[in-house]
């Protein structure tokens, strides 16, 4: 009888062990995989929503690809374009990881692009966050050239990012959008960083570390960084890829959303974007995800209100004609 | 209580805590990756 219970409760030990294990399987699966934003921010893809032409080059660099997407009814005379650049560090991604909103933001009646650019790595060591955002001033022609030829006449534009790409959207935006082929309506963007400050950057110890932040801010403006930290002189070494320093009265209107606790680009440097903002009194909205890092992931009612809100500011400043 | 109601309730109460740790885990390896904290926010 007692080898009997004995057997029973080993059996039920196995049991709850099992149970445990796969009930916490179960549950990482199901965070990993679940969306929480539903089918709001996509749309069901097909020639009845536009047409998609992938990899059409514009310059000779094997990264110099965009994809244009087009929406199905051509019959208007103008369109607003929306580029979209992909995050990945300024070293990774890719413009095909943006189809989702690449083709969602065209099923609102826009022409979408995303763009390539030659990511930082051993066989580009030259390339940098300038020479980046180089490459995306000087696509822009090809893009509404591409739009054009396939009868979507380019009016207007809109370009947001995220990461790298937010800070690439930040810079077209607010540095190049002077000697944009066509007006830039406005700029949205996630987590891209758009000032180099060291005591900012403390999650890499550049504010211990003046050599290192040096080399690193150094690499991404693709020039060696001479100047005093702190002075102004370093500041005009910075403007290149400073997107905060081109802040004036005539900025485009910036929806933004960043992570208090982002290990990537310091939350502080999101501080100066704002005030900046807000003394050149520029429209702006910006979302703070108060318990996230780069991948805004803990905060899924923040997100989802940023997205609603690239809507918002599309209608009401590059409205579909 | 029957033992079988005690080992249903058990077994309940294991799902429910591997469910709850499994989901901690995942947002503690991403907030190690990203940032973050671990409350607050989203349900864990």
């Amino acid at each position: 009888m007692n080898r009997e219970k004995k057997k029973d409760r080993v059996m039920w030990g196995f049991i709850y062990v099992f149970v445990f294990i796969a009930a916490f399987a179960g549950s990482v699966i199901f965070k990993m995989t679940y969306n929480p934003y539903g089918s709001e921010f996509s749309v069901h893809w097909d020639n009845s929503v536009g047409i998609a032409y992938t990899d059409i080059s514009y310059d000779s660099g094997g990264a110099n690809k965009f994809d244009l997407y087009v929406p199905s009814d051509n019959s208007k005379d103008s369109y607003g374009l929306i580029v979209y650049l992909h995050a990945g560090g300024f070293t990774g991604g890719d413009k095909s990881d943006d189809t989702q909103i690449l083709q969602w933001l065209c099923g609102k009646g826009y022409v979408t692009a995303g763009i390539n650019y030659t990511l930082f790595s051993e066989t580009h060591p030259d390339a940098s966050v300038y020479s980046q955002s180089i490459e995306i001033r000087e696509s822009m022609v090809s893009v509404i050239a591409e739009a054009e030829k396939l009868g979507y006449p380019i009016d207007e534009m809109a370009i947001g990012g995220g990461s790298a790409g937010g800070c690439l959207a930040l810079l077209y935006a607010y540095r190049d959008a002077e000697t944009s082929p066509v007006p830039v309506k406005m700029v949205f963007e996630a987590v891209g960083p758009s000032s180099f400050y060291p005591e900012d950057w403390k999650s890499y110890g550049l504010d211990k570390n003046a050599d290192a932040a040096r080399e690193l801010f150094g690499t991404m403006a693709g020039k060696e960084i001479k100047s005093e930290f702190g002075t102004l002189e370093y500041d005009e070494e910075m403007k290149d890829i400073s997107a905060l320093l081109w802040i004036n009265e005539n900025t485009p209107p910036t929806l933004m959303a960043y992570g208090k606790y982002d290990k990537f680009q310091p939350y502080e440097g999101s501080l100066r974007l704002l005030a900046a903002l807000e003394d050149n009194n520029i429209p702006h909205d910006y979302y703070l995800c108060e318990h996230s890092g780069h991948g805004l992931q803990n905060d899924n009612k923040v997100y989802v209100e940023y997205m609603r809100k690239i809507l918002e500011y599309l209608d009401s400043y590059m409205p579909v004609n | 209580m029957t033992l079988t109601q005690k080992r249903i309730i058990i077994l309940l109460v294991i799902i429910v805590i591997a469910a709850v740790l499994g989901r901690l885990a995942v947002r503690a390896v991403m907030n190690f990756m990203l940032g973050g904290t671990m409350f607050g926010g989203n349900f864990l």
